[in-house]
């Protein structure tokens, strides 16, 4: 390439230089947008308007005007704010008017992560400070010392933690909050989109809990609420809360012309359907666009991965730009690291970042030209979050997103109008799956005791207390129930973990400093954890010593190999219960009650790139069983032109492919969702391919799929058909099936599961 | 699907119970609605226990006198009753000094609760107190008979609450906060919380024999040093399990072992005051060498100089590793009144004699001296380059720091050499 000095330069030269044409599927142009503002409102304090104004702001965007509208009226809202729109002053405002009002006035601010509550209070306190306010904010979390606690619960206006800490130090300890919950005014939910799958349901019992101390206090709190763009910000926002909300949608901001690019690798193993590693396509992309300084943004998947980009773009431009000119951003690093990277990118000391999805929240940045996805980000939600950190708001801005060769990457590279076409996941939860539900009645009741005929939020709970009066955890007198046990039951529940009994994971590679690295649910275990699995923590490969599966633990250490394992599963699946039954031509779709008996039984060490079987071995673990929700679909009539081992080819490579599309209808990671094909399910004994909640008791997405089983299937075809390979590749149907007829057979199948009559 | 169903195929992937395991002859009895029906009240009686009527709700009250003559471990009531008044008699200043109080101001408390740590869902069953009058010792306990009778034990327990100065054992960290969060929850049905002084004896404990004990529990400070052993006593632990027993059976038998302990914690904390009384006071002719090293140490923490270096005087001319201590904190005490002509010899045979650490202390105390006092910057570069000997004697980080701080003084005292 030659010397080029602009993106514009550059952007001309993707559109016409031969090599990087053909590796360029598809080139989307959004036009920019013009702002759309609106005054500040008439009746705001005098001196918020002055401190506005010292900072420029002399008009809101139409968003932040409604939002201050509508909670000025007294309507809890959510607002869709996507990146760099402004989104702070849609509660700040509001809530410091109240608080100018009524002195008295208390907020609490809820943000997924310690790093964004600490970047908000800096946001609020300067705003504060400018107009002289006399108004506390603070942040409570791990971090608070024990000193400032205590002024923070009697004098804090605005109390800014995260979702953990309200369950497990606030909420437990209301007591001490009494002047908070007495006159909290406002509930901020920042990133409502993060609350989803457990974890969101999770949160939404303990919004259940914050709500019901309200109450006892004589609070009813308005909630503010902003999220990322998904397809249902509305209905997650009210399934959350549980309060009627207004939806406001008209965002104001402006934004620049943005060029969206789709870039795949070429292929260099044409037999095997290999393509070059995303990785290496990356590393060169970002260095055309670094060596002429361009400030530019590259998202990586994993940790490790974000460690390797960087250490080679700092090698590249070290001598044009200096070392501390790209740097690395992700989990681990110290907070005052993060906020000197943070700085340099607003002053644009900083040309270029590496990072994981840590900066896809709201974290500010300032805006950057070029943004650079290595793979898929695994959802269409977090693609645009992710692709809104470039774009100033006035000129050009590219985005590029290079294609893994994962299936899932493979599928939205080749299919551009179905990623520009499609409206975001639908984030899920289900805050009445029992397992969580019970957890947080017991934390509610340790809170304040029930009484007869009470509901919690929106559930019916009666029938729950009395099992836990049953299990002797409460206590019954006259109409109400007691918690009347010694333990603490917050401190069993965490808000982020998949399952109770977890195993939890731990790094014995540095003996000195042996130290827990995670932890993973039983039944995932089984598969990834047995001795000698390897096992990836934020990209590193760790290999399994010893599993104490008593103890649930496993000790790990790390190692570099080039093989993975995989686990075989041999998985039972009952239908207990039949919730819902409907046809589609030959096919009958079920949704209800499972239970899955799984057993590992073999693994088998698979090698990178060429995916050959170098090695095998038992695994020695009992059975463990599940229940949960699932959705299935079953042939109703047998399959004359399959033979048996036909048949069993073409659904495991029909679940497969299966597996890799239901996270594009449904807001999960794959493995939230299990694929089993069953040749001959006991139910109703005709070939079936079950999807079932990896939680137990589900959470909602199985029954997600029972509802848009026609286009999961249809995009499953439009998938297979669509990829290049011969006879099936890691890329659609997988490497579990060997016979060469077994790509057309799923063909076949995926036709028969859908075909009219 | 019913309900009941789904939860008992979820029940595997339940959080481990955290309940006692259910046995059907233990099945739920319904409550007691009519509140003359105190179940086992003839049982109650014979323990001295009354219920407490307030609105449509009861506690139970226990109520026991100990004479004056009763001597629980090493010490008679009576002791505990010339303890405060030798308080007043007193002109030493101390946190645990009952001047200005008579003996009945002092409330000696405990409770016993459903859990253990804080926390809004941690009730308090059971609210203990004594006092020490000139009848004998009045100890009143407050039962909740069942829960939703908090208005009735609070009310209960707030009308007998006349009191100056809490005596506690770990009360500050736990008793009281507990108190209070569970007062928040009734606070608009009972008497506000009166504001009050307050003895904590654990850390009382805790500095004064933190070196001979490692878990400083009240029972343990009993065995090891108020010559009280209990028998047949039940451990603080299972108290909750007891009360939940209690809750479903109603009969008192369990229960009584857990009042009786608490009762005995009581009776502890009267002995213990007295006996941190008498060792501060030096009214303890048992107290061990190492023991008034401790009361020196505290007095001096607190700024009684006078009364430290009295303490420290006492033990210093001895010849175990305590009178060597003793002889540096001394020498701290006259260095802090700037009677160095004291200090001096002090540090010197501690720099000669003393641990390691002793005498690195000294030499740092000397070469200070030598240097800003007496201008002799070549004795004080000499004492300077002993200590620095010594460092190893210290752990890393503050070996670090200390060698940092030499070198720089050693620097200093070569320019003022030049200079002078």
């Amino acid at each position: 390439m030659k010397f080029r000095n602009d993106l514009h330069d550059i952007i001309q030269y993707l559109k016409i230089d031969d090599s990087a044409k053909e590796n360029i599927i598809h080139w989307e142009t959004i036009e920019a947008k013009e702002a759309r503002t609106s005054l500040l409102p008439a009746d705001i304090s005098p001196l918020l308007r002055e401190a506005l104004q010292k900072r420029g702001i002399n008009e809101l965007y139409t968003h932040q005007k409604t939002a201050y509208e509508s909670v000025e009226k007294g309507d809890s809202i959510v607002a869709v704010t996507p990146t760099a729109s402004g989104k702070t002053l849609c509660y700040n405002l509001p809530v410091l008017q109240e608080i100018i009002k009524d002195p008295k006035a208390r907020a609490l601010y809820m943000f997924p992560t310690k790093a964004l509550a600490q970047d908000q209070k800096s946001e609020i306190n300067e705003l504060i400070q400018e107009a002289g306010l006399n108004i506390n904010s603070y942040t409570y979390d791990g971090d608070t010392p024990a000193n400032i606690r205590q002024k923070v619960r009697k004098a804090g206006h605005i109390v800014i933690t995260n979702p953990d800490m309200l369950h497990s130090a606030i909420l437990p300890h209301h007591t001490k909050w009494v002047s908070l919950f007495e006159n909290l005014k406002f509930v901020v939910i920042d990133e409502l989109h993060i609350y989803r799958g457990v974890f969101g349901s999770h949160v939404a019992n303990v919004i259940r809990r914050l709500r019901r101390i309200c109450q006892y206090y004589g609070s009813d709190p308005i909630f503010i609420c902003t999220s990322a763009t998904i397809a249902n910000p509305l209905e997650l926002a009210e399934h959350l809360t549980e309060k009627k909300m207004k939806l406001i949608d008209n965002n104001g901001a402006p934004s620049g012309r943005k060029h969206f690019i789709f870039y795949n690798p070429p292929i260099v193993n044409k037999p095997l359907n290999i393509r070059r590693s995303a990785t290496l396509e990356t590393r060169w992309l970002a260095g055309e666009f670094l060596k002429n300084k361009i400030q530019t943004i590259v998202f990586a998947r994993s940790r490790v991965r974000v460690e390797i980009l960087l250490t080679y773009l700092q090698e590249l431009v070290k001598h044009k730009l200096g070392p501390k000119a790209i740097r690395g951003y992700r989990g681990g690093y110290l907070p005052t690291e993060r906020r000197e990277i943070e700085k340099g990118l607003r002053s644009g000391e900083i040309y270029g970042v590496v990072s994981t999805n840590a900066l896809e929240l709201g974290v500010d940045i300032g805006q950057l030209q070029v943004c650079i996805m290595n793979g898929y980000p695994g959802t269409i939600a977090s693609s645009w979050q992710q692709a809104g950190r470039a774009g100033r708001r006035h000129g050009e801005a590219v985005v590029i997103m290079v294609a893994s060769s994962s299936p899932l990457d493979q599928y939205i590279i080749q299919h551009p109008d179905y990623f520009f076409a499609r409206s975001p996941e639908t984030a899920r939860i289900n805050p009445d799956n029992l397992i969580i539900l019970i957890d947080h009645l017991k934390c509610a009741a340790y809170e304040l005791p029930f009484n007869k005929g009470e509901r919690f939020g929106n559930a019916e709970v009666e029938e729950i207390l009395e099992y836990l009066t049953e299990e002797r955890i409460l206590h019954q007198n006259g109409e109400r129930w007691y918690w009347m046990n010694d333990a603490f039951p917050a401190h069993n529940i965490s808000l982020r973990s998949a399952s109770q009994e977890n195993v939890v994971i731990i790094d014995q590679s540095d003996v000195a400093n042996v130290r827990v690295i995670g932890e993973m649910d039983t039944f995932s275990a089984m598969t990834l954890l047995h001795e000698e699995a390897i096992y990836l923590h934020q990209g590193i490969q760790y290999q399994v010593e010893m599993l104490d599966w008593e103890e649930k633990k496993a000790f790990v250490r790390e190692v570099s190999v080039d093989y993975f394992t995989d686990a075989n599963l041999a998985v039972q699946l009952n239908v207990l219960e039949e919730d819902k039954l409907r046809s589609l031509g030959s096919t009958v779709l079920g949704y209800g009650d499972v239970s899955v008996r799984a057993m590992a039984t073999i693994f088998k060490k698979i090698k990178f790139e060429t995916h050959e079987n170098i090695g095998s071995g038992p695994i020695y673990l009992p059975e463990e069983e599940l229940h949960t929700n699932s959705a299935w679909i079953s042939l109703k009539r047998e399959l004359y032109e399959f033979g048996d081992d036909r048949l069993e080819q073409g659904l495991i490579g029909a679940a497969q492919a299966l597996k890799h599309i239901v996270p594009l209808f449904v807001m999960c990671d794959p493995q939230d969702v299990h694929v089993v094909p069953q040749v001959k399910a006991t139910h109703n004994e005709q070939p079936t391919i079950f999807f079932y909640d990896r939680y137990p008791g589900g959470i909602g997405l199985s029954e997600k799929v029972y509802h848009l089983m026609e286009d999961i299937l249809a995009e499953a075809k439009r998938m297979v058909g669509g990829c290049s390979c011969q006879s099936g590749c890691p890329s659609c149907i997988g490497t579990d099936t060997s016979a060469e007829t077994a790509k057309k057979d799923v063909l076949k199948m995926i036709d028969l599961f859908t075909k009219a009559g | 699907m019913s309900l009941k169903n789904k939860l008992n195929r979820l029940k595997p992937h339940l959080s481990p119970s955290t309940g006692m395991k259910n046995s059907p002859e233990n099945a739920i009895k319904p409550a007691l609605k009519e509140k003359q029906e105190i179940p086992f009240m003839d049982v109650w009686e014979k323990e001295n226990v009354t219920p407490y009527y307030f609105d449509d709700h009861y506690c139970l009250v226990r109520k026991v006198v100990y004479p004056l003559t009763h001597k629980h471990g090493n010490y008679t009531f009576t002791e505990a009753l010339e303890a405060v008044l030798r308080w007043n008699d007193s002109k030493v200043q101390h946190p645990l000094s009952a001047v200005g109080h008579s003996p009945e101001e002092l409330f000696f408390f405990d409770t016993e609760t459903t859990g253990l740590g804080g926390g809004a869902g941690n009730t308090i069953f059971l609210l203990g107190h004594a006092r020490l009058t000139r009848d004998g010792v009045i100890l009143t306990q407050h039962l909740l008979p069942h829960p939703g009778a908090e208005i009735a034990l609070y009310q209960s327990f707030l009308e007998s609450v006349n009191y100056r100065t809490l005596v506690t054992y770990n009360g500050k960290a736990f008793d009281w906060p507990q108190v209070k969060t569970r007062h928040t929850l009734v606070r608009e049905h009972v008497p506000k919380l009166p504001s009050f002084g307050h003895f904590d004896l654990y850390h009382a404990a805790r500095r004064m024999w933190k070196h001979k004990m490692e878990r400083m529990k009240l029972s343990a400070v009993e065995k090891e040093v108020l010559g009280f052993e209990r028998l047949d006593d039940i451990p603080g632990y299972l108290a909750p399990m007891i009360y939940f027993d209690f809750l479903e059976r109603k009969h008192p038998e369990g229960l009584l072992g857990v009042l009786k302990h608490n009762e005995l914690d009581i009776l502890s904390l009267i002995t213990l005051y007295t006996h941190l009384s008498f060792q501060l006071l030096g009214l303890d002719e048992g107290r061990t060498i190492r023991e008034t090293y401790e009361v020196g140490r505290w007095f001096s923490y607190i700024g009684e100089s006078e009364k430290a270096k009295e303490t420290f005087l006492n033990i210093a001319d001895g010849d175990g590793s305590e009178a060597m201590a003793a002889m540096v904190a001394l020498a701290a005490e006259y260095k802090r009144n700037k009677d160095y002509g004291r200090a001096l010899p002090l540090w010197k045979s501690a720099s000669e004699n003393g641990t390691d650490l002793q005498k690195l202390e000294s030499l740092l105390e000397l070469a200070k001296y030598f240097e800003h006092r007496e201008k002799e910057y070549l004795l004080a570069a000499s004492y300077s380059e002993k200590a620095y000997r010594l460092l190893s004697a210290l752990n890393r980080e503050k070996a670090k720091k200390l060698e940092v701080d030499l070198e720089k003084r050693l620097m200093r005292l070569k320019r003022k050499m030049k200079h002078q």
